[in-house]
């Protein structure tokens, strides 16, 4: 039994007490398939007991090849397969995209367009952070956060549905503008929803933020210094939760995002606990955004008249948007044909999980999933 | 199989006993137990994803009968049915035999439960009590750590291991806990002498006075039957950590380490598929039902109820048969209120890490068990030696416990706070570093882009 756990990757621990009972550091591979590695991540763990000694993340389980599908497709096209890319978020990656095209052809979206790709961005980012702190219960072992974050987000997709007549690979945005207006007494269904879910998010509140052990399984777990976090790279909430005040959406506003006021939600404690946090109170500051761009929703056209074969012009141009777990950008080279040169995806996923090895290296190895879930990582987004 | 046994026991009580009725109720009550355990498991499983379903906003099982009641039985026929995987390389013989080790001692600890005054195992055996309940209780953990050494998987072999740390671990208070209990039932005795048989510290929990003895309805509601001298109110601590050891003991959230399903996919159960693996599903709501059931005897009076003693204590069949199923049904009502208890925490808490929980248990659960014996038996010393009878002890012993059930909640969470702050030293003290160095990256880009270079 013990020949077959030894692999060839362990080292014997030299032991000059016990030469009979030789102690071995244990590796372990978690994943791909494993329920909290959110997607195909594996994790190759070195232990020491239940103490991790060395973690390697090995990704591109997932990948499909999403930057050469785009160069493959008509720029217009490309929209939908930028859904796939982080799917909990497909919203906020056609936004990304869209947004790249039309800084490349000089195109600013009529006001109506741009209040509308805020609104279902910000419905979109309430979405995934439901999805990260559902997930990231699940991980500590709490059964119940996931399935009422689910049913709250199951709202939103519905919303989606009657807006783009999808759920979840929405197509929805077009570049210079979306692709239809709003059902008839979409945006009441939309404030409805959005109280419910003020009240349903207060008994989420309760339930695990308030929680000891759920307290004590995150504070202090998994911390991250302010120049490590920016030597990183890190962005989006796994940034803010150390403390450093960065929102592209304040910083380098772009869009509907110019005219309105984005309170960014830091955190200084660093830790998972500081990460959950902010993804809670940027939910609130999400909500408080869409009724805000339900209040001020402009009339008028829904898009610039664009042909269905679109030709950018010769050149090439970077555009980022905050999503959900971070700075989102496309970078886009056209040469001038139907079909992108190049087309580059910046996915936080895959920057943000840079830092889990450091993370991780010495935390037991419960702590492990505590930390991986912190970071709300999408492989859809990291092996793209 | 109840109906049965309640004929036995009419007959017993016309006839004198002999062997051969000993005989018989001892048959009765193992089967009743055996009955008991496995139909209590499938109960329960379809009670816990029904409650849980209620708690998470969900249906639960539908499908299969009216309301999904059948749904546990469809499942036990498609285990049945399954094959019977091996991995490679598992130790055949451990890996067969583990379930059965598991199993076993859960379904063997029902010997010392009396279901009511009739079905329970006769003669002396019933006298070891608690001592029994804890020997079989920690067999239990043979089965997890052979289960998971014999699997050759890694998920396993640590979810083994962690088993046996926190059950051995989680034992110990779990003792200590119910020798409150035992000094308790000494006391009582008068004798000096008191007793761990399950059924003796049950009678105990029934005293003699009560608001209008003698009188017929009366007699009838609280004969046997009087729930402020249950030993809850006089040791609430004491249950609730024997309820605490008792999750812990069964594996159950908040302390299923074991088979953290986030961590160790499914821990030592992981490589079991089938039948096997649905007897240590069995096992773990089997020892559910069993914690449960020693927790509403030695604390709840067991199954006495309204109408127990007095109806078995009219010598007569008819009434004698109606008073047992009242006691078997008061039992079970009890046993699955605390059930409902383990299925409520369950849906609430998250996973405690493996050295929190061994904290919790040497640090917290242990000092505060052994003080309270000590407390109790300074109690005791100091109003025996003021010459107060036994029930003003016991009042003055369930208010000073009272009164350590809110130090208990206040030591928890101050100790909660004190590891959390201990964990949180590094970020704190970098943060009064970079505040007195002044180096807080300024909220531009610019200032973000200098804080970059370490």
């Amino acid at each position: 039994m013990a020949t077959n756990q030894a692999t060839n990757f362990s080292h014997p621990v030299s032991d000059d007490t016990a030469e009979e009972i030789k102690s071995q550091e244990m590796l372990l591979n978690m994943g791909p398939q494993h329920p909290s590695t959110h997607g195909v991540l594996r994790l190759v763990l070195m232990l020491e007991g239940e103490t991790v000694v060395d973690c390697t993340p090995v990704i591109g389980y997932l990948h499909r090849g999403i930057e050469k599908i785009l160069e493959n497709r008509p720029v217009m096209g490309g929209i939908r397969y930028m859904d796939n890319a982080d799917y909990l978020s497909p919203m906020l990656n056609e936004t990304a995209y869209a947004g790249a095209v039309e800084q490349l052809m000089g195109i600013e979206p009529p006001r109506r367009a741009q209040y509308i790709r805020l609104l279902t961005n910000e419905l979109q980012r309430i979405a995934s952070h439901l999805v990260a702190i559902g997930t990231y219960g699940l991980d500590l072992g709490a059964f119940t956060p996931v399935l009422w974050t689910f049913r709250d987000r199951e709202g939103i997709l519905s919303l989606f549905e009657a807006l783009g007549g999808s759920r979840f690979n929405v197509n929805y945005m077009r570049v210079g503008g979306v692709l239809h207006d709003f059902p008839r007494g979409w945006l009441k269904e939309c404030e409805v929803f959005l109280d419910q879910l003020e009240k349903n998010m207060v008994e989420l509140d309760i339930l695990l933020t308030a929680n000891e052990i759920f307290e004590s399984r995150t504070q202090g777990v998994g911390y991250i210094d302010q120049q490590q976090a920016v030597a990183y790279g890190l962005t989006g909430p796994v940034l803010r939760a150390s403390g450093i005040n960065w929102d592209l959406r304040v910083n380098r506003p772009y869009m509907a995002y110019r005219e309105v006021a984005v309170r960014p939600q830091v955190r200084q404690e660093g830790d998972c606990f500081a990460r959950y946090m902010v993804r809670m109170q940027e939910i609130t500051e999400s909500i408080r955004l869409c009724r805000i761009a339900i209040d001020k929703m402009p009339g008028g056209a829904i898009g610039t008249r664009t042909p269905i074969a679109l030709r950018p012009p010769r050149g090439e141009t970077y555009f980022a948007i905050e999503s959900s777990k971070g700075e989102l950008g496309v970078y886009f080279i056209s040469d001038g044909g139907e079909y992108p040169w190049r087309a580059k995806l910046r996915g936080p996923s895959f920057v943000n999980l840079q830092i889990l090895p450091e993370m991780i290296r010495g935390h037991k190895m419960s702590d492990t999933v505590a930390i991986l879930g912190s970071i709300d990582i999408v492989l859809g987004e990291v092996d793209r | 199989m109840i109906i049965s046994s309640m004929l036995v026991h009419s007959v017993s009580q016309a006839s004198n006993t002999n062997i051969w009725l000993d005989i018989l109720q001892f048959v009765v009550a193992f089967l009743s137990f055996f009955g008991f355990v496995l139909t209590s498991a499938v109960i329960l499983i379809l009670a816990e994803r029904k409650i849980m379903a209620y708690m998470q906003d969900r249906v639960g099982p539908v499908h299969t009968g009216p309301w999904g009641l059948l749904q546990t039985v469809a499942d036990v026929g498609k285990l049945l049915m399954k094959e019977d995987i091996h991995a490679a390389q598992t130790d055949k013989t451990l890996f067969i035999l583990a379930p059965s080790v598991f199993l076993a001692p859960v379904i063997a600890a029902f010997a010392v439960l009396p279901l009511s005054p009739y079905v329970g195992v006769p003669g002396t055996a019933l006298a070891t009590g608690i001592v029994y309940y804890v020997a079989l209780s920690s067999i239990d953990v043979v089965g997890i750590v052979m289960a998971g050494w014999s699997s050759n998987n890694k998920y396993s072999l640590i979810g083994g291991l962690r088993s046996a740390a926190q059950m051995i671990s989680y034992e110990l208070p779990l003792v200590l806990a119910l020798i409150g209990v035992v000094m308790l039932t000494s006391i009582l005795a008068n004798t000096g002498l008191g007793t761990i048989s399950i059924r003796d510290i049950m009678t105990y929990q029934a005293t003699s006075a009560y608001p209008g003895r003698g009188v017929g309805f009366w007699d009838f509601v609280f004969q046997g039957f009087t729930p402020w001298a249950w030993f809850f109110l006089q040791q609430p601590l004491m249950i609730i950590i024997y309820y605490i050891c008792g999750l812990a003991e069964t594996n159950r959230a908040p302390f299923d380490l074991p088979e953290a399903e986030s961590e160790l996919v499914a821990g030592y159960l992981t490589e079991y598929s089938g039948m096997r693996w649905g007897l240590f599903f069995l096992g773990e709501y089997g020892n559910m039902t069993i914690v449960s059931a020693i927790a509403s005897f030695l604390f709840l009076g067991g199954f006495s109820g309204p109408g127990v003693a007095f109806l078995t204590g009219l010598n007569n069949i008819g009434w004698g048969l109606l008073g047992n199923l009242l006691a078997i049904g008061y039992f079970v009502t009890k046993v699955y209120l605390l059930c409902f208890v383990f299925i409520w925490v369950r849906s609430t808490l998250p996973r405690l890490r493996a050295d929190q929980l061994m904290q919790f248990a040497w640090l917290i659960l242990i000092p505060v068990t052994l003080f309270n014996i000590i407390v109790t038996a300074l109690i005791y010393l100091i109003m025996n030696g003021l010459g107060s009878p036994n029930w003003l002890f016991q009042i003055v012993l369930g208010i000073v416990n009272f009164a350590m059930l809110i130090g208990f909640i206040y030591i928890v969470g101050r100790a909660t706070v004190a590891t959390t702050r201990r964990a949180q030293a590094p970020a704190i003290r970098a943060q009064r570093r970079a505040n007195a160095a002044g180096q807080l990256p300024e909220k531009t880009s610019a200032g973000v882009a200098r804080g970059g270079q370490k």
